[in-house]
């Protein structure tokens, strides 16, 4: 009996060495003798598949002549993920970073300084357009390159403007063209937004808040500044900082908190046929130039194309927008004579430090960065481009029937980015608690703003503090090994 | 003590058996506990080495209003909703307890919520407290209420919503409670009656004494997670709901851990938090000497 239990747990255990050993392996697609970059982006859904496309595209070109072959994971949260595998010395070779880490992560170390490379490939400050370039430059170094980059806009439904046209028109507002000032912008949502007897709002003109993605960003429609670069302080109390959160603040007076947060938590989800300003609730938004690939998707109707709507890219530009139920517009400036004002955001591709292929990591980079490559991944994604140069055949042909309307913003000089400040998350944060404090009433944006400005600026010194003295350390370290 | 070469042989054995347990506990949660008590005394941020510096970290938590509000939502919490989902859990489980036809069935309806994962829980819970299309604001202006709450959107009633919530996943708790009232003799509750005692009389004599190592189990349990709650609220309230209301404890650990890379910073708050827990432990056990009947002492 014994004999017999030792023969069993032996066969078993030699069949459980050979299954580790020879058994079945994950299928590899990975062509042999190729060096294998591994690239992380956060996108999902059409957005990830479609920069499948170009990855395959340059595994099939570019990657096949120089022995590159690209592995592409779509994956959550790509930039905490990014974080613990530099930490851990096992980085992706080419991270899709948010342009609100890359500051961040370059004051920390955690990216591969790109100019060389870039000066290598023909890719300098006349390549791309400037407020996207300054962006991806940070103390000297050139962090990062674009995927696909966005400028903000004002969103607006036409069939709306044109159903009050008469209400409008009474006060003094033309209902065939967006509005151009805050107070102008302030004007029509009061005569577009709909509130029944009991003060519920059935449908808003304008409010900040919906969808509320770019609100600390207001400043920048108000020509201020909470951060200087140059001095290193934050400037919250700057007047024109404190006006642009007071206007954020003046809906929920108008309107009444209540009935706003009523009015938002019926509205459906961004990505849903229920999106309010696909629904009509929502007359006028800020957007990026993506929405019209939810628009095209979501309510194709409201485009005015018919199934398949594919072929809809090769009509004249003029038609294609005389049958959109809605248009882009800048956003309007509270600054007189500053026009084409905008947000400028990005998604970035960069390299950690500590990727084991940067060289052939950046071909990838350089080639999503040739121009013909970016204007497909831009026109499938219905985004701007960031390049200096755009050809006609982008304009005219694009999904989005605005798409100058983004580039014009894009290359104007009042287009911002976000501020390159090394706790810009902390600093959102914070921001956003302010926000919401101003629009459920609960604070005056004056005293708030000064309460977060010194909270802000002794994060931010203490935060200076600690990376002088690892600067010190580091110095003090190479010289005693210089001197051994 | 000498010990034989038969023990030594066997201590060898019984060691090399449980040695992946113990090399699993080493370097995955004795080492990572160890670096975490060092960080806490460290400006570190992953991606650079610690720095030493002391207290710092834990003056700075100190001078946080958002930790010591993180607390106080997450004290709110524990002292709201731990004790009424006991209560609630006890009693449910008591009235599961009786015999009537279909009982199989109530218990599994009590015990189903506690299956649903908690992301799809919480989903199912936003749809529900949404204020204007949600079921519980609808039956509420159908009963003639007026001033209907704002549930999680509205900064005073967040953390109601979410206490209210929590009763929802009882099921596990009301379970334990079911097994212990098992237990308990039915010659107890016979000896009681013979001796006049009324229903709440039984239950303050008989079922509580009898089941309070029960009881003192779940308390303890209740009180790690209530101190540990994440899931749900990040859920639910994300970046803390409107003001920070609902802006727990973990919830700013981790946003100081992964979003501001403040890793010493967060490893002192979880230091901290581990000693509120055993706190809070500590105390229930001291008390529980006065309060815990074990079967046999």
């Amino acid at each position: 009996m014994k004999s017999l239990k030792s023969i069993v747990i032996t066969c078993l255990g030699i069949l459980a060495i050979a299954v580790l050993f020879f058994g079945p392996r994950a299928g590899s697609d990975v062509p042999p003798g190729r060096i294998v970059i591994d690239y992380w982006e956060k996108w999902t859904a059409d957005e990830e598949a479609q920069m499948r496309l170009i990855v395959n595209e340059f595994n099939e070109s570019v990657g096949k002549e120089k022995n590159i072959f690209v592995r592409y994971v779509s994956t959550s949260n790509v930039n905490q993920k990014a974080l613990v595998a530099t930490a851990a010395g096992v980085p992706p070779d080419v991270a899709g970073l948010w342009d609100g880490n890359l500051v961040q992560f370059a004051e920390l170390d955690a990216l591969e300084p790109l100019e060389e490379m870039a000066a290598a490939h023909g890719i300098n400050s006349s390549t791309y357009k400037p407020v996207y370039w300054n962006a991806c430059n940070y103390n000297g170094h050139l962090y990062a390159l674009i995927s696909t980059p966005a400028a903000v806009a004002l969103h607006y439904n036409k069939k709306a403007f044109a159903e009050s046209a008469d209400a409008l028109r009474k006060a003094d507002l033309d209902p065939t063209r967006a509005p151009a000032t805050i107070q102008e912008l302030d004007a029509y949502a009061k005569v577009l937004e709909r509130v029944d007897g009991a003060g519920h709002i059935t449908r808003s003109g304008y409010l900040p808040m919906e969808p509320g993605w770019y609100v600390t960003s207001t400043h920048i429609w108000f020509d201020g500044d909470y951060w200087n670069p140059t001095t290193h302080k934050f400037t919250f109390t700057d007047p024109k900082v404190v006006a642009s959160f007071a206007w954020l603040q003046s809906y929920s007076k108008r309107l009444g908190k209540d009935a706003i947060s009523e009015f938002r938590s019926g509205t459906g989800n961004f990505d849903s046929p229920q999106n309010p300003f696909l629904t009509g609730t929502v007359v006028m938004e800020q957007q990026g130039p993506w929405m019209a690939n939810y628009i095209l998707n979501l309510k194709p109707s409201m485009s005015g194309v018919k199934q398949p709507y594919a072929d809809d890219v090769f009509l004249p530009l003029e038609l294609r927008q005389q049958h959109c139920e809605w248009a882009a517009a800048p956003f309007p400036s509270n600054e007189p004579g500053k026009t084409y004002v905008s947000l400028c955001n990005f998604d970035t591709l960069v390299i950690p430090k500590g990727s084991k292929h940067k060289q052939e990591a950046f071909e990838f980079i350089a080639y999503v960065n040739r121009q013909e490559v970016m204007e497909r991944l831009c026109r499938m994604h219905s985004k701007n481009s960031p390049l200096a140069k755009v050809s006609q055949d982008f304009l005219t042909h694009h999904k989005n029937p605005y798409i100058k309307v983004f580039e014009d913003l894009a290359s104007s000089p009042n287009a911002r980015a976000l501020p390159q400040s090394p706790i810009l998350p902390e600093v959102g944060d914070e921001m956003n608690n302010v926000i919401q404090r101003l629009v459920l009433l609960r604070d005056e944006p004056e005293p708030a703003l000064r309460v977060l400005q010194a909270q802000l600026q002794e994060k931010y010194d203490k935060f200076a503090e600690i990376q002088r003295i690892r600067r010190e350390k580091a110095a003090a370290e190479n010289k005693q090994l210089v001197e051994k | 003590m000498a010990i034989s070469r038969l023990e030594r042989n066997n201590l060898l054995k019984g060691l090399a058996f449980i040695s992946p347990w113990i090399v699993g506990f080493c370097v995955f949660t004795l080492l990572p506990i160890s670096l975490s008590l060092y960080y806490s005394f460290c400006n570190f941020t992953l991606l650079q080495g610690p720095l030493y510096r002391g207290t710092e970290n834990y003056q700075t938590i100190n001078a946080d209003p958002v930790f010591w509000k993180s607390l106080r939502v997450t004290a709110y919490f524990a002292i709201v909703a731990l004790p009424m989902g006991m209560i609630i859990a006890l009693s449910v489980a008591m009235l599961l307890n009786v015999k009537i036809r279909g009982m199989a069935i109530y218990r599994t309806i009590v015990y189903l919520p506690s299956l649903v994962p908690a992301v799809a829980s919480a989903m199912l819970w936003l749809w529900l407290y949404n204020p204007k299309l949600g079921l519980i604001n609808t039956v509420l202006s159908k009963l003639g209420v007026t001033n209907l709450p704002g549930w999680v959107a509205d900064p005073d009633w967040a953390m109601p919503a979410l206490v209210l919530m929590s009763f929802w996943g009882v099921g596990n708790t009301v379970i334990i409670y079911l097994a212990g009232l098992q237990d308990v003799p039915r010659e107890l509750y016979e000896a009681a009656e013979l001796d006049g005692a009324g229903t709440w009389a039984k239950i303050r004599h008989v079922t509580l004494p009898f089941i309070s190592p029960v009881i003192f189990f779940n308390l303890i349990i209740a009180i790690i997670g209530s101190v540990q709650s994440y899931t749900t609220p990040a859920i639910m309230t994300p970046g803390g709901g409107p003001d920070r209301a609902a802006y727990f404890y973990t919830m700013r650990l981790y946003d100081q851990a992964f979003v501001f890379l403040k890793m010493g910073e967060a490893s002192a708050m979880a230091w901290v938090q581990l000693f509120i827990v055993l706190a809070l432990t500590g105390i229930a056990f001291w008390s529980s000497k006065k309060w815990v009947h074990y079967q046999g002492k």
